[in-house]
């Protein structure tokens, strides 16, 4: 048994080690994308990475909480891809003088003060 | 020791199997030019990579509620990530202006391979328009024609006149 928790750590160090790698060359991608999705989808495959790294070293220390870490951090780098998706959508728009989410505000309010104009002429 | 055994060696054929796609997307991630081929790539990782990395684990770990848990991030990894890739697509086809000059079709059309419904309906509505504007210079010519024996009788009208 000695020889195979020797080879299972040694397996587990190896994969982190190349997971380790592969997440410096992704984080270079995400520094030279030329647009800005590109960037977006290096962050989104380093964070996946790092959630299998997790998974890994949570097998490798044998600690069961890391797993419920490993969960989150999928969570949170999720909500982090679409909040990164929107505010980039939004800056665009912005720049381009398009208002494609103010637009349905502006004809809320111009609704509203019809209504009103009309609320004033009946009496 | 013989079940020991088989049980490293079936999870770490499935960690490395996970490792080689993972690879793979980071390869296909820094190989692709474009930001939609790019998230193919990039989506083999999200999916095959993690499924076949948490199946190493589980099946290293022996089946408990830890490999439960990690059945979970998998589950949740392939409902979150479709969902963040129309995200990121649809973010790069509403900012990339360029995105309508991706001439694939039209590349494979001039190499006379394959050809789309699309382009096939193009073409036949090209060949149309050229075979009207031929039919209307078919026009013009014989018009140009008449005009021109006219102008000739005019000749021959003018000449008998002289004569």
């Amino acid at each position: 048994m000695g020889i195979l928790n020797m080879l299972g750590s040694g397996l587990l160090v190896g994969s982190m080690l190349v997971l380790a790698v592969l997440i410096i060359v992704t984080i270079v991608r995400s520094v030279l994308g030329p647009r800005i999705a590109d960037r977006i989808i290096a962050v989104n495959m380093v964070g996946t990475m790092i959630i299998m790294l997790i998974g890994i070293l949570s097998v490798y220390l044998d600690e069961n909480y890391l797993v419920d870490i490993c969960l989150l951090y999928a969570m949170v780098s999720f909500l982090g891809v679409v909040v990164l998706c929107k505010v980039y959508t939004g800056v665009y728009l912005q720049r381009k003088q398009l208002k494609a989410d103010l637009g349905a505000v502006e004809d809320n309010l111009k609704r509203q003060s019809q209504k009103n104009e009309k609320d004033v002429e009946v009496p | 020791m013989v079940l020991a055994w088989m049980r490293f060696v079936a999870a770490a054929g499935l960690l490395l199997l996970g490792l080689v796609f993972e690879v793979l997307a980071v390869f296909g991630v820094n190989r692709f030019r474009r930001a939609l081929n790019r998230m193919h790539a990039a989506a083999m990782g999200d999916t095959l990579g993690i499924l076949f990395v948490m199946l190493g684990l589980m099946v290293f770990r022996g089946f408990s509620l830890d490999a439960l848990k990690l059945f979970l991030v998998v589950a949740f990894f392939w409902i979150a990530s479709p969902v963040s890739g129309h995200m990121i697509s649809r973010l790069e086809a509403m900012t990339d202006e360029d995105l309508g000059e991706i001439l694939v079709m039209d590349k494979m059309l001039e190499a006379g391979e394959q050809e789309t419904r699309v382009q096939k309906v193009k073409a036949q509505e090209a060949k149309g328009q050229k075979a009207e504007g031929q039919a209307a210079k078919v026009q013009k010519a014989e018009g140009q024609a008449a005009k021109v024996q006219k102008a000739e009788g005019q000749a021959a009208k003018v000449q008998e006149a002289k004569a």
